[in-house]
């Protein structure tokens, strides 16, 4: 039973390092928006194809007008 | 750009692609038809950048689409040194970071479209959305591509965006940081303490050594040491101030009970003798500081929320033109007075001023509640804040920012807020009696333990210890927060957002409800109400209006949404400002206007008498020659406000403050079944304010529901201000509730919901009180050890807990996407 006053001390220690490294989580500000990790994890899985080609600026592509 | 071959809208038909909502007439026939220019540029624009994944995802999440609203701006002012240098801060490689709030945010897919935006725009490094906050923060290279085009490109798709207002909001993030720090530290040393008692109490029924007790009750003062110096102070501070400023509030007695206890505890350990409270104490911080945490969170949430959209309906930019009569976009800060402006058809006056060129007519709704658009030309005054209708206007700006008619009412609004004298939440108000009925009970528990019973002064200090840690007020400190968490975030969900909490205790007094005319009960959009002629003329008139943008047009625009199954031809098209339009469709000759550009003759007369009865601007149709139709145009009551505003008056009194004219309120007074006393009409903002304060003054707690500037003053002064859904940003800062559903039932929700909410509320104290007698009456006899202390604390938090999420107070929500 001796054992316990090295070991809960050890246990302690360990605890130590987990709260410190919660510290820095929280400094490193992942706590900070806890809500759009949620949604976000829904869509990383979504495929979508680098292009190539330069994309096209905004005001090019006006051209809704022209159907009809 | 390739034309799209796979069909990637799954929209259904006479549906917009994009968005979902209906087409309008002559659009239906295409292959992939759109609501408007909005969405087809946004449509295209998603599909040539290879974000076509977007309309997967909402599918998926069964997100409700929206219309691409887009400004069309140039954010040419997005790129103006002093804007940059205000907004934008360096990173180190030469980038920059800037927080923008976005417009139209409103599902999931939102959030992967804008983040994914860098794969499209070259130059665009990184962008983290925040779907609570609609705020963006984007990282960019200024030097491989400016943030104007970024703006642009989030504008095309639908995403306007502006810089993020307010500020403060870098010590809120480190306050929100160092509270949850404080309580992870709280929460570890807590529950590792919990495990040792857990020993010690197992120890004292079985019997235990002397050299573990003693290890473990100091390892106990030890992991207590970071909660009582790093993690409780908030409390101390707290209850010190309550003191000094002679207001004891909940922080009192917590204090009390963690100071007595831990240093009875901490000479116990020391000296070998007696009980230790470690446990019960640590607990205490851990769980206060929970609620604490939880409930500054969801107040933050409002706050950021708020502060994003507070400019979004304001003054933000001005088109100053320069020698060479090029318009420039410019921050509206950077304007002066004399500066020559250009204000586009759809923008904001950035300015008070006068008209140089240029005829147009204006919406100064927001300004002064009327909701006929003024005509104006050159050499007439315009105000800041209305909306350009018509065509492109060339301003001489006389007053800018803070010294416009707009401004002075922002003042206004300002000072009405910081007047407004703190609400005491219902559980300071117990907590005071709390306090001293606490102290009292502990002198007294004392004072019959060493005289009554005759014990030693170490026993009958242990026993006051024993009542202070028992009776600390945890359960009563959570129940008010925890309830109003739960409760308000389900409000939020159903539409109804609660800026200022301590709004919904006042719920229940209100005795008067003051309302808006234009924009709250009303639509606040001109539509045709009456029609008096054949319904297939309808498609005739909406072919020869379609290419106007005159109020009229728009009107039957907005109300005549019928397909068109022919392609009329339209042609000789004329319109005459302030008079009428005429053109040839399906070789008829047309003519759309007044009385007096359409000939009317005593038939006409009867036919038009119904439309002016009823306060309505009367549009004649004439066909060849002949009057083929009456319209009543007007500002369209809202569907549920006859229905609420009849609700309403079964418990308050309702009165309409408009600044419409007096005969129209009338009239809408009396639709609504409301008696001509109850009407104001043609009051300015001002007036509206001392109505206000008039009312709560005498004795009357009032609540004022509105939309526009004109409003604002009055809403902050109200006992309760509620803005309704569409209102300007600066109702929204001036009220308490915002509405972020259509129409004027939420508001009837929000008494029913707040009433049912301090129901809960009112049950989580008495039940916490009800512990406390109970825990105090056995401390008093000296039949609570450590042990029962560390029981029944938990428990009664728990169940109090408990209550707060099972009681029924916002109704649940219907179910939204995302």
């Amino acid at each position: 039973m001796a054992l316990i006053f090295i070991l809960l001390p050890l246990a302690l220690l360990v605890a130590g390092v987990m709260v410190a490294l919660f510290v820095w989580a929280v400094r490193a500000g992942q706590f900070d928006d806890l809500e759009t990790p949620a949604v976000r994890i829904l869509l990383d899985d979504e495929p979508a194809p680098r292009r190539e080609e330069p994309p096209p600026t905004p005001t090019d592509s006006q051209r809704e007008g022209e159907r009809s | 750009m390739t034309r799209p071959t796979e069909p990637r809208g799954r929209a259904a038909p006479g549906r917009c692609v994009h968005c979902g909502l209906p087409v309008p007439p002559g659009r239906r026939d295409d292959p992939e038809p759109f609501c408007c220019n909005g969405c087809a540029q946004a449509y295209r624009l998603l599909h040539d950048w290879g974000l076509d994944g977007y309309y997967a995802l909402r599918e998926r999440q069964g997100a409700p689409g929206a219309p691409a609203r887009t400004s069309g701006r140039s954010f040419a002012a997005f790129d103006d040194p002093a804007f940059l240098e205000r907004h934008a801060r360096e990173l180190p490689g030469g980038r920059r970071r800037i927080q923008l709030y976005l417009e139209g945010v409103h599902c999931a897919a939102c959030v992967w479209v804008v983040e994914s935006l860098p794969r499209a725009v070259e130059g665009l490094v990184e962008v983290r959305l925040n779907f609570a906050t609609h705020l963006a923060e984007v990282d960019w290279d200024p030097a491989a591509v400016p943030l104007s085009a970024v703006a642009r490109a989030l504008d095309a798709i639908g995403y306007s965006p502006h810089p993020r207002q307010g500020s403060g909001q870098a010590e809120r993030q480190a306050e929100d940081r160092a509270l949850l720090i404080k309580l992870g530290v709280a929460s570890a040393c807590a529950m590792n303490i919990m495990l040792i008692h857990g020993a010690l109490y197992a120890g004292d029924a079985q019997g235990m050594s002397e050299s573990f007790t003693q290890f473990f009750r100091w390892v106990s003062l030890v992991l207590s040491l970071p909660v009582m110096l790093f993690s409780a102070p908030a409390f101390f501070r707290g209850a010190w101030a309550g003191l000094r400023q002679r207001l004891p509030h909940m922080d009192l007695p917590v204090s009390l009970a963690l100071l007595g206890a831990f240093a009875y505890s901490a000479v116990a350990t020391v000296t070998g003798q007696g009980p230790v409270f470690f446990d019960s104490l640590t607990a205490l911080v851990a769980l206060l500081l929970g609620a604490r945490y939880l409930q500054q969170r969801a107040q933050r949430l409002a706050i950021e929320r708020h502060e994003g959209l507070r400019r979004a309906n304001l003054v933000e930019f001005a088109r100053r033109l320069g020698a060479d009569g090029v318009a420039v976009e410019v921050p509206a800060e950077t304007i002066a007075a004399g500066d020559r402006l250009e204000v586009r058809p759809g923008e904001l006056i950035p300015v008070d001023g006068v008209v140089l060129d240029g005829r147009s007519t204006l919406d100064q709704a927001v300004l002064t509640g009327e909701p006929e658009p003024i005509p104006v030309s050159a050499g007439e005054r315009v105000f800041a804040g209305a909306t350009n209708l018509g065509a492109p206007l060339t301003v001489r700006a006389h007053a800018v920012g803070a010294a416009t008619r707009v401004g002075a009412l922002l003042a206004l609004v300002d000072e009405a807020l910081a007047a407004r004298p703190p609400i005491v939440q219902l559980a300071d108000r117990w907590s005071r009696i709390f306090v001293v009925a606490v102290l009292a009970l502990a002198a007294l528990t004392g004072a019959w333990a060493l005289l009554g019973e005759g014990l030693t002064a170490t026993a009958a200090l242990e026993r006051v210890v024993a009542l202070l840690v028992v009776t600390c007020p945890c359960a009563l400190g959570l129940a008010t927060p925890v309830a109003m968490t739960v409760g308000l975030m389900r409000a939020a969900r159903a539409g109804i957002f609660v800026k200022n909490p301590g709004a919904v205790e006042r719920l229940p007094a209100i005795r008067r409800v003051l309302l808006d005319k234009t924009g709250t009960l009303t639509e606040g959009a001109a539509r045709v109400v009456l029609w008096d002629g054949d319904a297939t003329l309808a498609e005739q008139v909406l072919a020869l209006e379609a290419a106007s943008i005159h109020p009229i047009a728009q009107a039957f625009r907005r109300s005549w949404d019928k397909p068109v199954r022919v392609v009329r031809p339209v042609d000789e098209v004329n319109e005459t400002a302030g008079a009428g339009i005429e053109g040839r469709v399906d070789g008829r000759r047309l003519r759309v206007g007044r009385p007096g550009f359409v000939a009317i003759d005593a038939q006409a007369e009867r036919r038009l008498a119904p439309a002016l009865a009823a306060g309505l601007s009367p549009v004649l149709v004439e066909v060849d020659g002949a009057l083929a139709g009456v319209a009543g145009i007007g500002d369209r009551l809202r569907a549920d406000a006859a229905a609420t505003v009849a609700e309403l008056s079964r418990f308050a009194e309702v009165q309409i403050l408009s600044g419409d004219h007096p005969a129209v309120v009338a009239r809408v007074a009396a639709s609504l079944g409301l008696p001509p006393a109850a009407a104001h009409g043609g009051l300015s903002p001002e007036a509206k304010r001392d109505r206000v304060a008039e009312s709560t003054a005498g004795g009357w707690p009032t609540m004022m529901i509105g939309d526009g500037v004109n409003d604002a003053a009055a809403l902050a002064l109200g006992d309760v201000g509620v803005a309704v859904h569409g209102g300007t940003g600066a109702s929204q800062v001036a009220a308490d509730v915002l509405l972020t559903r259509a129409g004027l039932a939420p508001v009837l929700e929000l008494f029913t919901g707040g009433r049912r909410l301090l129901g809960v509320v009112r049950r989580n104290l008495i039940f916490s009180l009800v512990y406390n007698l109970c825990g105090a009456s056995l401390a008093f006899l000296g039949l609570v050890g450590p042990l029962g202390a560390a029981l029944l604390m938990p428990m009664s938090s728990l169940t109090v807990i408990l209550s707060s999420m099972v009681g029924p107070s916002f109704r649940a929500p219907r179910r939204r996407g995302a």
